[in-house]
């Protein structure tokens, strides 16, 4: 992750080739990651409750925006129907803990395998399409489920949902109850910092490069080769899987699963996350998500039509820079550098 | 009428392209040689670019075949034909806006690796590519413009990136559409001399719209005219034949 | 034999599910404008017909005449949307997506207020023509055979100005080809606000049409925005006749559906076919 110039490992080509990851700012991106890490942990078990459920909404949901980032923001497909993977992570949970009697990580992993397969299913279907006709096909395929966890209540409970009693989550060597708010918080922690890792991972592979590079121009990408399809459709997957992983993870936060999972609204916020925050960042979404959590647990207390905030807000960030907060941070930074060398 | 040196690289066999009620290639046979740099001339509208985009597989020909050294690569996905080997560069400039020359150069020789989506390994420490996308970028001069992002690069300079970033998927065949496209007389000897030295490490397919560049860079020259092949020959002949010029008057 | 009442009902919910497919088709054909001029999917759409709703009820309550509402509703709202446009809209030219987004933004400032001001309480229209017109020994609803009469007659008008006035046909010039179309030097910015007025003043006056046979509410937006767009889409983006056609289709056979199927379960029903449609056509029945 050094600056070529200053270490040549690989062949020394003329007066340095920036890296990569430097580009992508990963640097310092990392280094906010760890600190925001160790604060993480260290205040577990000091937050009070109504923080620590907003704390880990904001984790939960961070995971979510974070697979989304891949989709949008390194492939650049607009997805308006991640609320069913969402659904899909929270009643593959709820439903093996009820009818299968799983333990936990089975629940859990059947829930993601789920997603995944829905994933791959619709994706056969939808990555196909372009732009608007791909925000619709994915529209409509939420829908369905929506409509279908609605009126099937028999197995999904509809509305009311289903309440389900956690089983606890067994390490091998202990068994930890879920309903213990610690084991939950560190439990939710450690699926953040999992994702983080391999999000990132992945993103400054060659993986990621082949992303950017369809994102870039799909079409010059395609003439270089590369299957675009496979990769479009490998993204959309990778997405789903951890909107599902977090669709689980809120359900057993709440304790229970309902028809809201599937609503529009868990469609369009990943979207309005990634504007805020910055595409294609990683963790420009999840400080959309931090905005939008503190924005709905401490304004909505004295305004409950809060969003109109909400709303102004995207405009006037979007005028500011279309790139996100992340965005603009990063071209005040390259601003002061250029302005150095 | 072409005479080919060495073996038939790229052959075409009765391509036709048509689009409803308009032909755009009209039974075009058509044979390069490897190592040749063959220019294709021809006024606007005569199916150059057609002939392009049937060959890498943009679109699908109505009729014939094209065979890419003896292999029937035709109704092939553009990204298949990649793989075997042909390369193009676009007459509209066709780059990744965001992406440094670097970066840009570092995406096509990935796309030849083993394992082009590889998600365990850190893309910077591949040291095989980063050597690469270095001789490249040297061939075509563009070594010191290494870090600069694409979209803020002179017209000229985009123009070379784009053959760079063809020559990056190392092609038996290169496929250049209208290279000088838009470019100013102060860029365009970098750019012919950027064509010549990539010429002679790939065999070269060259659109060209000014007809003094075509006929003092390439070996031999097809004329294209309403989709089909009109003429063929050593820049000379080409020059002297009564057929082009009449196609060429009133033409710039 | 199929008893007369069943097949009675079964015209009754065709002829209902035309009728909203009029609507439908008025509001979608306003989006159909918008997406074709700008590149942009109007998220805010359905809140534009949802307050056309709202302020129609408001006019009712203020004048005492619903007709009143149908004349001056959509004009203000159109009038409205020529600064939304410019001022809002017009700095994210060239960015589609941007643009969406935006236009999320509005629609939750739009939401939100009206559910501030109008309340979140869903309120009936009275029926503007409660009369009951008898064709072939049948009552049918007045209003209704009005909407279908109304909508016509805009739908007409509509075709007049595209394709019989010269602003028309350059509007729908601009939508064929953007490019084609500045380059000939059409004055791009008056024609985006032009078309973006005049979607908006369809889809409020899609709001103010439905407002007596649904409830108003501050939500009532959403539902109709996702129909609309499904609508664009599998009619096929840039194509106006495929957007009326596939209103007037789906609405048709949603509301035929329902003979058998519960409204839902017609909804699940008309998405999946939706979904095929797709498949086999992926740019849509006539889209380019």
């Amino acid at each position: 992750m050094e600056l070529r110039d200053s270490s040549p490992k690989g062949g020394v080509i003329g007066g340095g080739i920036q890296g990569i990851s430097k580009r992508i700012g990963s640097k310092l991106s990392l280094f906010i990651f760890f600190v925001v890490v160790i604060v993480l942990i260290l205040i577990g078990p000091v937050l009070p409750p109504g923080l620590m459920s907003l704390v880990l909404e904001m984790m939960i949901l961070s995971i979510f925006a974070m697979g989304y980032d891949i989709l949008l923001g390194y492939t650049e497909q607009c997805s308006l129907g991640h609320s069913l993977f969402f659904g899909v992570g929270a009643y593959g949970i709820v439903l093996s803990v009820l009818h299968l009697n799983a333990g936990f990580w089975v629940a859990l992993l059947i829930a993601v395998a789920l997603s995944f397969t829905f994933a791959f299913l619709e994706g056969l279907i939808s990555v196909r399409l372009s732009e608007a006709y791909f925000v619709i096909i994915t529209a409509l395929f939420f829908s369905i489920f929506y409509l279908l966890a609605l009126s099937m209540t028999w197995l999904t409970g509809g509305d009311d949902g289903l309440s389900v009693e956690i089983p606890p989550v067994s390490l091998g060597f202990a068994s930890f109850s879920i309903y213990n708010s610690l084991v939950n918080f560190y439990l939710v922690l450690f699926f953040l910092i999992a994702t983080y890792i391999i999000l990132a991972r992945i993103v400054s592979s060659p993986l990621g490069r082949v992303f950017i590079s369809i994102r870039e121009n799909q079409e010059r990408a395609r003439f270089l080769g590369y299957n675009v399809f496979r990769y479009k459709l490998a993204a959309f997957i990778l997405s789903a899987v951890f909107a599902g992983l977090s669709g689980a993870l809120y359900a057993i936060r709440l304790r229970y699963g309902n028809a809201d999972f599937f609503s529009f609204m868990w469609s369009v916020n990943p979207i309005v996350w990634s504007l805020l925050g910055g595409m294609g960042t990683l963790i420009g979404p999840c400080i959309g998500v931090v905005i939008m959590s503190l924005f709905q647990y401490y304004v909505s207390a004295w305004w409950s039509q809060y969003l109109v905030i909400v709303g102004v807000l995207i405009i006037v960030v979007l005028r500011v820079s279309p790139k996100g907060i992340v965005g603009y941070i990063k071209s005040k930074r390259e601003e002061a550098l250029s302005g150095e060398g | 009428m072409e005479k080919g040196r060495g073996m038939k690289l790229l052959e075409t066999v009765g391509l036709t392209m048509s689009f409803g009620g308009l032909v755009a290639l009209d039974d075009v046979d058509f044979s390069v040689g490897k190592g040749e740099l063959r220019g294709i001339i021809g006024p606007n509208g005569a199916g150059k670019t057609t002939f392009f985009n049937v060959i890498t597989g943009y679109l699908k020909p109505t009729k014939g075949k094209t065979l890419l050294d003896g292999e029937d690569i035709s109704g092939l996905p553009p990204h298949t034909i990649s793989q075997r080997g042909i390369s193009r560069t676009f007459q509209i400039t066709n780059i990744f806006p965001e992406m440094t020359v670097y970066e840009s150069i570092w995406a096509g020789i990935n796309s030849r690796t083993k394992q082009p989506w590889n998600p365990f390994v850190r893309a910077d420490t591949i040291g095989d590519i980063s050597r690469k996308a270095g001789e490249i970028c040297e061939l075509v001069g563009l070594s010191d413009k290494m870090n600069l992002v694409s979209e803020n690069l002179s017209h000229g300079d985009q123009r070379v990136l784009e053959i760079a970033i063809a020559l990056s998927t190392d092609p038996i065949l290169l496929l250049l559409d209208e290279p000088t496209q838009g470019v100013s007389p102060k860029e365009i000897d970098n750019l012919l001399e950027v064509i010549e030295k990539v010429s002679q490490v790939t065999t070269t397919i060259m659109i060209e719209h000014d007809m003094n560049i075509a006929l003092s860079l390439s070996g031999t020259i097809t004329v294209f005219n309403e989709g089909r092949i009109i003429a063929g020959g050593s820049p000379s002949e080409i020059s002297e034949s009564e057929e082009v010029q009449e196609i060429y008057l009133g033409i710039g | 034999m199929i008893p007369l009442e069943t097949i009675y009902t079964f015209i009754f919910l065709l002829v209902d599910g035309f009728l909203w497919g009029l609507i439908i088709a008025l509001i979608a054909l306003g989006l159909s404008f918008i997406f074709g001029m700008m590149r942009i999917v109007n998220m805010a759409h359905g809140d534009i017909y949802m307050v056309g709703a709202v302020l129609s009820l408001y006019v009712l309550g203020w004048f005492g005449s619903f007709w009143l509402a149908l004349l001056i509703v959509p004009l203000v709202i159109g009038l409205i949307c020529i600064p939304t446009e410019r001022f809002v809209l017009r700095p994210f030219e060239g960015r589609p997506a941007v643009t969406m987004i935006a236009t999320v933004g509005i629609a939750f400032i739009i939401q939100q207020t009206v559910l501030a001001t109008y309340g979140g309480i869903p309120k009936k229209m009275p029926d503007p023509w409660p009369m009951v017109i008898n064709f072939l020994g049948v009552g049918y609803p007045g209003y209704r055979i009005l909407i279908a009469c109304i909508s016509v007659v805009v739908l007409a008008g509509l075709w007049l100005f595209l394709f019989r006035t010269s602003y028309g046909i350059l509007i729908r010039a601009t939508i064929q080809d953007r490019e084609m179309a500045s380059a000939i030097g059409i004055n791009d910015n008056r024609i985006r606000m032009t078309t973006f007025a005049l979607g908006g003043v369809f889809a409020a006056l899609g709001g103010v049409l439905a407002a007596p046979i649904c409830q108003v509410f501050y939500l009532m937006g959403n539902d109709v925005i996702l129909l609309c767009f499904i609508v664009v889409i599998v009619g096929g983006l840039g194509s106006l006749k495929g957007t009326l056609l596939a209103s007037l289709v789906i609405c048709t056979l949603e509301a035929a559906m329902t003979i058998v199927l519960k409204p839902i379960e017609a909804r699940v029903a008309i998405f999946a076919v939706m979904i095929l449609v797709l498949i086999f056509r992926p740019r849509g029945l006539f889209g380019r």
